[in-house]
């Protein structure tokens, strides 16, 4: 029972630390795989091997259509993405902002919720032909509904007395909305992004899929034509990725940041 | 002015009275909206049709029988798939949420597949299984694994210890607690799971029957598209909107309220 | 119920951030005798919680033994009853279902459990909430299904966290002297740990401060039974004692 020993400083490690420890299953995964594949000897067109599926991914990115795709996903996604919440947040607000109209159109946000991204690329590939702009509408309604509901119910909760003390105060209607209300409802607008999309890139990969000639649903797609699984294999792997990056490096982040910082909202 | 306050005031008793009433109302507007812009025709009605094409539209296809079937076989999809995925998931969840070496290494696994998604894996199953309802399933039952297996883990840890501290000192043995105190704890979670989970496996399922089927409301949206019949599409995705729409907030949501609320554990969103 | 000693109990553990061992509790020993109602205070921080918890098992010992009744005791069991500052009664359950939770463990009928929800509830006062939800009770009522609970299913000890520390001042002084009624019903043996040192003169026959992890000092307290608010805030031998302890306790 000694009183001494090292002293820790846990923290300039602690990152690289928790990120091996988040790679090692995975890593294990991969050699649990490569070990399955040969000792089975797995069909390659079933299922290929590691060392080919790094050599498939490897000439996508030497030859430059890995970029092509991935670049073209992540724009339509960009694009889609941000006119959707540039759009959503203010209407959001706006119709938030009364209680009864907001409890009466609530039923309408949460239908078209439920309806957004995938069920639309009927209709888009109709209106839109099939292309960018198809897909880029499929990823604004997933996102756009989602962010919308969520940015009137954000407002919609924010509770009186908050809005009562501001006008107390001597706030502005757009001091209210600036100081007040945005802030209010951040945390819930910043799921409804996370949720929508989760959404969009879903609906991105599957519109990919059968309305366009390049991005990575195509890549999938093209590949499945071809049977050579293990440009399928690999794209999934990429797919995999961005979201994971995406969403664990930059959404839930952000969704910590903001709601459990202020302590408002519990997460889900 | 005065006259909107009453016309306010009876909405407001009618629907405290008859709460469906608000799910419902807020659509009249939009509907007629629609048939407004479908009327002054700004789109060719090639592109947007009124309410009232949609209307004969669906009537058609409910005589035809080809709605009910396609509904039908989507419907069933979805129950084979939702079943075997939560069959499958609540388990695993309790296994990974009880382990804690279970939870340390699955966890960046789930993550990792789960960010994949459903819709990538269609053409390998598609290269394994084929067009059929195999590839289907599977896609259901994974979409709905993640949520159901994420929520449970999440729901499991978030008991309060203090319960299940009291629970050992009333003498109960760990797999007493685990069903006393633990699941019943992780319910409200696990029922969000499965809300979450089934609102993507009908997603997934659309995409599965747009991008694979031979049958089912996905299918019919996209072989209109291709006939180029947008009633068809439209009625399509009606059906899609309404059917979920009832069985989340008539089915789902009330059972949430039921566990969660009731004990004090959840509050109302 | 039964006595309980405490031999030569320490607690060390090690503290990731200092990289050290840090010693809470240090060579504590104590003696609770039968039917004793022991209450142990000391400042923020000195350990009696902790005490508690390895009492109770829910925290590993480093050091010294726990007897009840001369057995030397580890782990949590249904002979060290517990009620938790966050009365901890499962929300799922009945108040009937969380006060007969202990028998059904040990496999008791249920026309047997009845009839111990029956005479438990009484005891409480709670007969009129049997089939309530615990979240469709007061906290004052919550925390008396936390008493019975522990109650109910007979233990040899009845340890108690700071059980009143969350309620409001009016409804803590009625279930204090409510306590002290099924106490001297009852008179389980009871180790109370709180930081409110009128409450524990009250409520205890024997008062011991702890400091830093070890026993500073034991005070009887006389005071005749049955006791009630009405009567000790003007006993002028209560607030002797009360300052007594007080003293102590600030001195450690």
């Amino acid at each position: 029972m000694s009183a001494d020993g090292v002293t820790f400083s846990p923290v300039p490690y602690a990152r690289t630390w928790r990120a091996l420890k988040f790679m090692a299953p995975l890593l294990l995964l991969v050699v649990l795989w490569q070990v399955v594949v040969t000792a089975f000897d797995v069909n390659p067109r079933i299922f290929p091997d590691v060392p080919t599926v790094l050599r498939a991914g490897w000439s996508t990115i030497e030859d430059g259509s890995l970029a092509a795709h991935v670049g073209a996903s992540l724009w339509r996604v960009s694009v889609g993405t941000v006119l959707a919440i540039l759009t959503a947040v203010p209407l959001g607000i706006a119709m938030g902002v009364s209680r009864g109209v907001s409890d009466f159109l609530t039923p309408l946000f949460r239908f078209f919720s439920v309806l957004a991204g995938i069920a639309w690329i009927p209709i888009a590939t109709l209106w839109f032909g099939y292309g960018f702009g198809a897909i880029t509408f499929v990823i604004f309604n997933a996102v756009f509904f989602v962010v919308a509901y969520n940015t009137l119910l954000g407002v919609s909760t924010i509770p009186m007395p908050l809005r009562h003390a501001a006008a107390a105060l001597g706030a502005s209607r757009w001091q209210t909305l600036t100081e007040i209300l945005l802030p209010g409802a951040l945390p819930n607008i910043v799921t409804g992004i996370r949720t929508g999309m989760g959404f969009a890139w879903r609906g991105l990969i599957a519109a990919e899929m059968i309305a366009t000639n390049v991005g990575l649903g195509y890549m999938l797609f093209l590949a499945r034509d071809f049977y050579r699984t293990e440009v399928i294999v690999f794209a999934m792997i990429v797919i995999g990725v961005i979201w994971l990056v995406l969403d664990r490096f930059l959404l839930a982040p952000l969704e910590r940041a903001t709601v459990e910082r202020w302590g408002l909202v519990q997460q889900s | 002015m005065i006259a909107l306050y009453s016309i306010w005031g009876y909405y407001a008793r009618w629907t405290a009275r008859w709460p469906a009433l608000a799910a419902f109302v807020p659509f009249i507007p939009l509907i007629a909206i629609w048939a407004f812009l479908a009327w002054l025709e700004i789109f060719p009605r090639v592109f947007l049709p009124g309410p009232i094409d949609v209307v004969e539209k669906a009537w058609e296809l409910l005589y035809k029988g080809i709605l009910t079937d396609y509904l039908a076989d989507s419907l069933a999809r979805l129950a084979v798939g939702a079943a075997a995925g939560m069959a499958i998931a609540i388990p695993l969840g309790v296994f990974v949420g009880l382990n804690k070496k279970a939870h340390d290494f699955s966890w960046p696994i789930l993550l990792f597949f789960q960010a994949i998604g459903d819709i990538a894996w269609l053409p390998i199953l598609l290269v394994w299984f084929g067009f059929g309802l195999t590839t289907m399933t599977f896609v259901i039952v994974y979409t709905v694994l993640f949520p159901v297996v994420l929520n449970t883990v999440l729901g499991m840890r978030s008991v309060k210890p203090d319960l299940r501290r009291a629970a050992q000192s009333l003498g109960a043995s760990p797999a007493r607690i685990l069903f006393e105190v633990t699941l019943p704890g992780a319910l409200p979670n696990i029922i969000t799971g499965l809300r979450n989970g089934l609102g993507y496996g009908w997603r997934a399922l659309i995409a599965a029957e747009i991008i694979v089927g031979t049958s089912g409301i996905g299918f019919l949206m996209f072989d209109a598209r291709r006939a180029g019949s947008v009633e068809e599409i439209v009625v399509g995705m009606i059906v899609l909107g309404v059917l979920w729409y009832i069985v989340d907030s008539w089915l789902l949501a009330p059972i949430e309220r039921a566990t969660g609320q009731r004990w004090g554990l959840v509050t109302a969103r | 119920m039964k006595s309980l000693a405490l031999e030569n109990l320490s607690k060390t553990y090690f503290d990731p951030y200092r990289g050290i061992q840090h010693t809470a509790i240090k060579d504590v020993s104590l003696k609770v005798n039968e039917g004793d109602f022991v209450a142990v205070v000391g400042p923020s921080g000195c350990g009696k919680s902790t005490i508690l918890n390895m009492i109770a098992g829910f925290v590993p010992i480093t050091g010294g033994r726990i007897l009840v009744d001369g057995r030397e005791v580890k782990g949590p069991g249904p002979d060290r009853g517990v009620v938790f500052q966050s009365h901890a009664l499962f929300p799922w359950k009945t108040v009937t279902e969380n006060v007969t939770f202990g028998p059904k463990m040990r496999g008791v009928g249920k026309a047997e459990r009845a009839k111990i929800a029956e005479e438990y509830l009484a005891l409480a006062g709670l007969s009129h909430a049997a089939d309530k939800y615990p979240a469709e009770l007061s906290g004052g009522m919550q925390q008396r299904v936390g008493v019975v609970r522990a109650l109910a299913n007979n233990p040899d000890v009845l340890l108690m966290d700071e059980p009143f520390a969350s309620v409001d001042a009016q409804t803590r002084m009625t279930l204090q002297e409510e306590l002290t009624r099924i106490w001297e019903e009852r008179r389980p043996t009871v180790v109370f740990i709180t930081h409110d040192v009128t409450e524990a003169v009250f409520l205890a026959n024997r008062v011991v401060v702890l400091s830093k992890g070890h026993v500073l000092s034991e005070v009887d307290i006389p005071l005749e039974r049955p006791r009630s608010w009405d009567k000790l805030n003007e006993d002028d031998q209560f607030k002797a004692l009360s300052n007594k302890v007080l003293q102590l306790v600030r001195s450690a």
